[in-house]
């Protein structure tokens, strides 16, 4: 066991060019994940490939250039060079296009790289007595046979990008945020806009030397999208992209090197991707699972306020589970669920397996059940059909704001029934003990001392005397207050309205 | 510098907050803005209207210095722009931000500071207290460490106003803050304001409902290239100014005259007991 993993983990590192690949690696793949982070937030990630295919007219010319004047043949640094300037040649002409015509910054990166690649394979191909420059590693990327050139390359442009980024991350973040802002606050925003160009080319040039032209864009973007699912702030969103980065280079190397017969770069990029697909289901907030989770956790409203309701039929008796489940429809594990919910909120408690709604949790029923039975009236009054007014009463009823209530209460003129004959629950919202209502509000018993009178009624009803409403007459629309000496007065809805009553403080009937 | 500060302070009581003597501004051949005169005294709340393409968001881009005036000037606190730069702080429109960029309410309102720390120096203690105390103000302090994506549609705003708040400026320049939020949100906006406002700072508003126009601001700004009114409610709200500011949308305003003139009478009664 421990022969295999020394054969597996330790062993490749004894060799120099895997070393070599690990360091190069490394260091391209944090440079690119801290990179990547603005890439992705700015939406450029086209940009990215746009740089990448780019940089070919620039190695070639690069190469030619030296050849040609200064006889020295695959000069690095030449190429290197050829093919910053490349990079920022394409991103000034995107500008430019984009600028001057009626053509959308996506288009114009289309354009321009693909002809300025196009140039640099015509280069090539033209010259390809003179220059050897390899295709097709070009294209996958060669880690494994890194040189030494290409690792002070990769160093030196994860030093510069690195100072660059900690120096300038307020100017970095403010820019790609809300570049208005930092504009009005004296940002040079074209300057830092540019410097972030120049950053993902040094960084683009040496990712291409890793996994190639069509990968970079990949490794330039995975590992920052990875870290996006799971950051909520910037500078840990690099961080993280960095280790998301690195691990993803060395379990591409390992295994390249396991099996020997397989590119590189691909093995890095799929290292990457699987990262980036394990991470979207799993990420704790906006991974799918967690989102799965939320959504199933969710409980719905509908559920709880069976469950009240259910409870309330049988007040005070207490409620088994068994019984419960017969009642609400819902599944078994909602039902318990909202049981253990409604527990927490402290409107049911559990005494030895038996629900009971606690004195808030009556309220809060009949809150609810006070608007089921509204609406069904107000359904019935509207004319829906009477085989319907239940289940759609049953929707609606989730709709009980106080405001939404009391306007179907006064529109349908304060009614005691529902059209199935059941009473519906006074008004307790409004009917505060010691508080100032209108005495259309009063159901049959209720008392209050009279406080606002309209000037009709002055001389019968004068402020200050006790009233107990009577029962209703004519269906409901007639109001009776029965007064001190007996006496009594009949009210229509408007009067009733304008009579009003501070209530007792004790309830005078339950 | 402290000889300077505190010889505007002086003259605070006097110098209006806002000055535009004679401001054309043009991207190509017709201007944007023609021969704008106006002045905003310190501690108002100010709308701008005006239909689209009018140059109300030209007018914000020429007080933020963005947009170097053809003729005229602009002074803030009746000095130029760039001797006045971080007195005035924009708040964007809901719709130009990135509400799932990878930052903290607290971070937006230490971004308030960064225009006062230069590039090579870390942000002091003290810039850390003005931003927390900036989200006190609008009561935003529990929210610190939330990511500016999980916040109700006021709670967004109120970041913003907080930012610009830390930045220490005394005029808030705000584009659309009502637009696209429901009615709830955007009284809770509107609270925002008015005890910003409260607080002696000055606000403009570029505004596009003529209905609320007269209940929300002091006073309004109706533009339209050129300055077609500026002053109170009722004498901006003006039937036969709208008209021609709006022509070519005249149904808009059909539909709309009878609720603007409504307010306008509104803003009138409420002014002497104001």
């Amino acid at each position: 066991m421990l022969d295999l993993l020394w054969t597996l983990f330790i062993e490749p590192l004894g060799q120099q060019s895997f070393q070599k690949a690990l360091i190069g690696g490394s260091l391209v793949a944090v440079v690119c994940a801290v990179v990547g982070c603005y890439i992705i937030l700015r939406r450029m990630a086209f940009l990215g490939d746009a740089l990448a295919h780019a940089m070919l007219a620039g190695v070639t010319a690069g190469y030619l250039i030296m050849l040609v004047f200064f006889g020295v043949s695959a000069d690095a640094v030449a190429m290197f060079i050829g093919s910053i300037i490349a990079g920022l040649i394409t991103v000034l002409l995107i500008g430019f296009v984009s600028r001057v015509s009626r053509i959308k910054d996506d288009t114009a990166i289309g354009v321009i790289y693909t002809g300025i690649f196009a140039v640099g394979g015509l280069l090539a191909s033209y010259f390809n007595d003179l220059i050897h420059i390899d295709l097709y590693h070009f294209i996958t990327g060669m880690v494994i046979g890194v040189e030494d050139a290409d690792l002070w390359m990769m160093a030196t442009v994860a030093t510069i990008v690195l100072c660059v980024v900690i120096l300038f991350f307020r100017q970095l973040q403010i820019t790609s945020f809300d570049p208005v802002m930092a504009a009005s606050i004296g940002v040079p925003v074209l300057l830092i806009d540019y410097m972030l160009t120049i950053c993902t080319s040094l960084v683009v040039v040496s990712a291409v030397r890793l996994v190639g032209v069509i990968l970079v864009v990949g490794l330039l973007v995975t590992p920052a999208a990875t870290a996006y699912l799971i950051c909520d702030r910037l500078s840990r969103m690099q961080i993280v992209a960095s280790v998301f980065g690195v691990t993803g280079v060395v379990a591409g190397l390992y295994v390249s090197t396991w099996i020997g017969d397989i590119a590189t770069g691909p093995s890095i990029v799929v290292a990457i991707t699987l990262q980036f697909v394990v991470v979207l289901f799993v990420a704790p907030r906006y991974g799918l699972i967690a989102d799965w989770l939320r959504r199933s956790r969710f409980l719905p409203q509908k559920v709880v306020e069976d469950v009240l309701r259910s409870l309330l039929k049988s007040h005070p008796q207490p409620v088994s589970f068994a019984e419960l489940s017969g009642y609400a429809e819902a599944l078994p594990d909602q039902l318990r669920r909202s049981l253990r919910s409604l527990e927490a909120q402290q409107l049911v408690q559990l005494d030895s397996g038996q629900y009971a709604l606690t004195e808030e949790g009556q309220i809060e029923s009949r809150r609810i059940l006070r608007a089921h039975r509204l609406w069904e009236t107000y359904l019935s009054h509207v004319g829906t059909p009477e085989e319907q007014i239940h289940d759609q009463a049953h929707v609606l009823e989730h709709l009980h704001d106080e405001d939404t209530v009391d306007y179907l209460d006064d529109k349908l003129g304060h009614p005691l029934v529902d059209p199935h004959g059941s009473e519906i629950p006074e008004d307790f919202v409004h009917l505060v003990p010691g508080t100032v209502v209108k005495s259309a509000l009063l159901r049959e018993g209720r008392g209050g001392v009279v406080e606002t009178v309209p000037d009709e009624f002055v001389g019968v009803l004068p402020k200050g005397t006790r009233v107990v409403a009577g029962p209703r007459r004519n269906d409901g629309r007639i109001w009776t207050l029965t007064l001190e000496d007996g006496s009594e007065l009949a009210l229509d809805h408007d009067q009733a309205d304008e009579v009003q009553v501070r209530l007792d403080s004790d309830r005078t009937i339950e | 510098m402290a000889e300077a500060t505190s010889e505007s302070s002086v003259g605070q009581e006097t110098v209006p907050a806002v000055e535009i003597e004679n401001l054309t501004v043009s991207y190509g051949p017709t201007p944007a803005l023609l021969d704008i005169t106006l002045e905003v005294p310190q501690g108002l709340l100010v709308g701008i209207i005006g239909p689209n393409g009018s140059g109300k968001s030209t007018l914000i881009k020429s007080i933020l210095g963005f947009k170097k005036p053809d003729v005229g000037e602009v002074r803030l606190f009746g000095e130029s722009f760039e001797r006045s730069r971080g007195r005035v702080a924009y708040v964007p429109q809901h719709g130009a931000v990135d509400w799932e960029f990878p930052i903290t309410v607290q971070d937006v309102a230490l971004m308030g500071r960064y225009g006062n720390v230069p590039w090579w120096r870390d942000l002091t203690a003290k810039d850390k207290q003005l931003a927390a105390d900036a989200l006190k103000m609008v009561r935003m302090q529990d929210f610190a460490k939330r990511q500016i994506g999980q916040l109700s549609g006021g709670q967004r705003q109120r970041v913003f106003m907080a930012r610009a708040m830390a930045q220490g400026a005394d005029i808030l320049l705000l584009d659309e803050p009502f637009s696209g939020v429901d009615a709830a949100t955007e009284r809770a906006i509107l609270d925002v304001l008015q005890r910003t406002k409260e607080s002696g700072r000055t606000l403009l508003v570029v505004h596009h409902d003529l209905a609320t126009a007269a209940e929300y601001f002091d006073r309004l700004i109706l533009l339209k290239q050129r300055l077609y009114a500026y002053g109170p409610a009722e004498v901006v709200l003006d039937q036969e100014l709208l008209g021609a500011v709006y022509e070519g949308q005249l149904r808009v305003f059909r539909h709309l005259h009878a609720d603007a003139h409504l307010p306008a009478e509104l803003g009138t009664g409420k002014k002497p007991s104001g």
